[in-house]
């Protein structure tokens, strides 16, 4: 089994200089240059890529991140909770586009299970449609715009070479999404695999209890607290602006989770992210 | 005097109202609409969804989603109307062991009756928890053109959700009684009613008497708003196509929510002169972005969309009106019922062809349920001027030669009535004759309704036209049409009873009352335990908010601390309750809650 570590983007901010540590870097005072956040995001990296064989030195974040919510790294390795890693599994998924090879098991290659891809009429296969709205004084659509102006994310496939002994594993070191998703693509293999199908149920029961604990009794009431004219300023997918669009602030999470027709898990996955980034809150 | 409730069973709005002291009104739901999508859907865990909540996810699970299920309550599997839904329909319909039909949803099979109660016993439901008390009694409104078995399928449907359906009455009269409330009227109505699914049209004469007869009555069951709201997202989905080259047909959740939005626009648009239909992050890009929809719509927009659909309701309306050889001068009124009868472009036809302004004198929504709460009301009441009796819906009679429709009793026949007619053989030395009972206005015996059929046999051979059978129809108090053939020469007899039928046996009616009376229970216990709850989950959080407080404040006390251990223990209690859904000490503990409540509350005030 070959294991290569994937860069994920090609263009990344400067490392600081080395006098500068992590916690005695400047502060910008808001509202901090957007343009020259997002000129430096999209400019190319001069670094040389480490070799992939060579250990991983880990980034700082970008100027600014902090604005963005994202919280600053220590040089202390922390071990991160089963939320936080669903949910950097599943910004993950949705980053990347997946391709499935014929007949081996590839890592890269998981699918969400009910994220519709539609093509776009005419487009060529490679993705070449058309640009989305963009809104050029906000903050949010100039770093997406800086973002999506970047290289392509690289992807590196993993083989593996005993898929259910993988999701066993993941699933024992309490990796459910792992586990999940390596049941589900053992299952596109061969349907009837019974262990599979336990696992997957296994993981989805853990993981939809995860969710709903995170998000408190399901008879609360979400509201959106984003006013209506600057929803589309918003970074989420369609399926998050699906789930949104149900929360009219008389329906319970229940409710919405009855009505959205998603599978329960994705759901409550979008609702708490929605919760964490206060798109959403509780009455 | 006891509750009645009326029910406008439609097609894809039901409504319910009552009278209260002597006003008749309309019941708004839990969620304060004063119609209820007459939609049911069953979960991918389930449950059971009804009314609103199953119309909002009626794209995205349309297979298990039925909606107008109206259209084939009472009909035969090999009817016309039955095909067309089979080939329309999301959801799938079978055909049911009687010739009925039956629709499937997550591998369960439903009878459309039982499918229909779900929808009346959610309007059960709003009237009892608007009145507090537990209805029994209701009149329920159908088209008027629906036959025996039709209106059978819809009193079984009422019998399947606790009801007992005093009376059916058609849904012209309930929009006429609701006119004519209070008021001494004498005229001859149309009755315009372009709903969300089917369109109708009934001409009805209000005798001075109190006696509405509908003297013809015609429609589209295949026309209504939802083919409106139809051209709406048609346009939305082309500019989108357009503008960024992509189909949102192809995306479940994009498509639920423009049918949402579109309905929406169409609505406003009968207030307003313009629109917007605003839907962020509709549908992916497929470059990990997701696109946004935000287009204005114009009424002359939607009126262009629709024109097509309006005018074919005026040319049902002008058939209609030849076909009971009336004139338009001969309409003394023009009621609009049904909410697209709002669009000003409606109203704008309607007057153009009725050369008349309709009256506004009726609410388009809740005037037919209205006037089943009226009828209601007068039924247990003592207003028997306002009681309408029972007549036949159609005409009823038997196949002649040459396939011809030979009517005994004829449509709109008070009930119980009996008539008699002789008729002779039609061929030298027939000795037997098929009675072939229908039902129906037609001349034409193949499009009218069979009830049922018998043969006389033993007859004298003789030249065709010579021997005599007398045919007697008799309608008894309960419905039940008896067809009796007697040969006048011989005496020789045969008859048939015909009792109309949804398709449903009595066994199988009474196995749904059954399974729909567990389902009220279980719901009736999950709501329970769900107010229970949440005023527990209340009072713990609020006792754990107070908690460190109070700590602070008792901690130098043993009977502090007592208190402390005592209010921890019990809210454990209650947690460990709702956790096991256990609802008795869910209820037990909550008094406890309250007082610990009370006292952390008194101790914190103290102090401060």
């Amino acid at each position: 089994m070959t294991d290569k570590p994937s860069k994920k983007h090609d263009a990344r901010p400067p490392d600081p200089p080395d006098d500068v540590g992590e916690n005695d870097r400047p502060t910008l005072n808001p509202p901090f240059d957007v343009e020259a956040f997002a000129r430096v995001a999209s400019a190319p990296s001069e670094q040389p890529r480490a070799p992939s064989d060579a250990p991983t030195n880990r980034p700082p974040p970008p100027a600014g991140a902090a604005e963005f919510g994202l919280e600053p790294r220590t040089d202390r390795i922390t071990l991160t909770d089963e939320i936080e890693l669903e949910k950097a599994r599943a910004q993950s998924m949705a980053r990347s586009p997946r391709a499935l090879t014929s007949s081996a098991l590839s890592m890269a290659n998981a699918r969400s299970p009910s994220s519709p891809h539609v093509e776009p009429i005419g487009a060529s296969p490679e993705g070449d449609g058309p640009a989305p709205v963009a809104a050029p004084s906000s903050i949010e659509a100039a770093v997406l715009d800086a973002i999506g102006e970047s290289a392509p994310p690289e992807i590196t496939e993993r083989t593996i070479e005993d898929p259910v002994a993988e999701m066993r594993e993941r699933f024992s070191l309490g990796d459910y999404t792992g586990a999940l998703e390596m049941s589900e693509l053992i299952l596109a293999e061969e349907p009837e695999h019974l262990d599979a199908t336990e696992c997957g149920e296994n993981c989805r029961t853990v993981l939809e209890n995860m969710y709903a604990a995170r998000l408190g009794s399901l008879d609360r009431v979400p509201m959106v607290v984003v006013p209506r004219a600057q929803m589309r300023w918003l970074s989420m997918d369609h399926r998050a602006g699906f789930v949104l669009s149900l929360i009219d602030g008389s329906s319970s999470v229940e409710m919405i989770l009855d009505v959205s027709g998603m599978p329960k898990l994705d759901a409550l996955r979008i609702l708490h992210e929605l919760v964490q980034q206060k798109i959403v809150s509780f009455r | 005097m006891e509750k009645v409730i009326g029910i406008d069973l439609g097609t894809t709005n039901s409504c319910v109202a009552i009278v209260e002291n002597g006003i008749p009104t309309v019941i708004p739901n839990r969620g304060g609409y004063k119609t209820t999508p007459s939609m049911v859907a069953v979960t991918e865990a389930g449950k059971r969804l009804v009314g609103h909540i199953a119309k909002r996810q009626a794209i995205t699970n349309a297979e298990n989603t039925v909606y107008a299920a109206k259209r084939l309550i009472g009909r035969k599997w090999n009817s016309p109307q039955v095909k067309n839904s089979v080939a329309t329909s999301s959801y799938r319909i079978v055909q049911g062991p009687h010739n009925d039909v039956r629709i499937v949803l997550r591998d369960k099979e439903y009878s459309v009756s039982e499918i229909s109660a779900m929808v009346l016993q959610e309007m059960k439901l709003i009237a009892e928890d608007y009145l507090g008390d537990e209805v029994g009694k209701a009149v329920i409104t159908v088209p008027a053109y629906f036959n025996d078995n039709q209106r059978q399928a819809t009193k079984d449907a009422g019998e399947i959700a606790g009801l007992d359906v005093i009376r059916i009455i058609n849904e012209p009269t309930a929009a006429a009684l609701s006119y004519g409330f209070g008021k001494n009227v004498e005229k001859t109505i149309a009755v315009y009613d372009f709903g969300g699914g089917t369109f109708d049209i009934s001409i009805l004469e209000i005798g001075s008497s109190g006696v509405f007869k509908v003297i013809a009555t015609a429609g589209d069951t295949f026309l209504g708003g939802e083919d409106v709201d139809a051209r709406v997202i048609d346009w939305l989905v082309q500019g989108f196509r357009e503008e960024h080259g992509m189909d949102l047909r192809q995306d479940r959740m994009a498509l639920q929510r423009l049918k949402d939005a579109a309905e929406k626009a169409k609505c406003e648009l009968s207030s307003v002169r313009e629109t917007e239909v605003n839907l962020p992050f509709i549908i992916s890009s497929g470059r990990n972005e997701a696109l946004h929809l935000q287009r204005t719509i114009d009424r002359q927009t939607l009126e262009g969309l629709s024109n097509d659909l309006i005018e074919r309701t005026v040319d049902i309306c002008r058939q209609t009106l030849a076909d009971a050889r009336l004139a338009k001068e001969d309409i003394e009124e023009v009621l609009l019922v049904g909410g697209m009868t709002r669009m000003p472009k409606i109203q704008l036809a309607v007057a153009e062809f009725f050369e008349r302004e309709p009256c506004k004198g009726v609410h388009p929504d809740e005037s037919v349920a209205l006037g089943a709460g009226i009828q209601g009301s007068a039924l247990v009441g003592d207003k028997h001027d306002m009681v309408l009796l029972d007549v036949t819906p159609h005409a009823l009679g038997i196949m002649t030669q040459g396939g011809y429709f030979e009517e005994l009793i004829p449509q709109n026949t008070t009930v119980p009535t009996h008539r008699t007619k002789i008729f002779t053989t039609s061929r030298d030395n027939q000795t037997a004759v098929k009675i072939v009972v229908m039902q129906g206005e037609s001349e034409r015996a193949e499009e009218d309704e069979l009830l049922g059929e018998f043969i006389l046999t033993g007859l004298r051979r003789a030249q065709k036209g010579t021997v005599e059978i007398e045919v007697n129809f008799e309608i008894n108090a309960d419905g039940i049409v008896s067809v009796h053939a007697k040969d006048l020469e011989t005496s020789k007899e045969q008859s048939i009873e015909v009792t109309a039928s949804s398709g449903l046996t009595r066994d199988e009616i009474r196995n749904m009352m059954e399974g729909a009376k567990d389902y009220m229970v279980e719901r009736r216990s999950t709501e329970e335990f769900e107010a229970a709850k949440q005023e527990a989950e209340r009072f713990v959080g609020e006792i754990e908010r107070l908690l460190p407080q109070v700590e602070q404040i008792v901690a130098a006390s043993d009977f502090g601390r007592d208190a402390i251990e005592k209010a921890r223990s019990i809210v454990a209690k209650a947690r460990s309750a709702i956790a096991k859904r256990d609802i008795a000490t869910v209820k037990g503990e909550i008094e406890g809650l309250s007082r610990t409540h009370r006292m952390f509350k008194g101790v914190v005030a103290k102090t401060h």
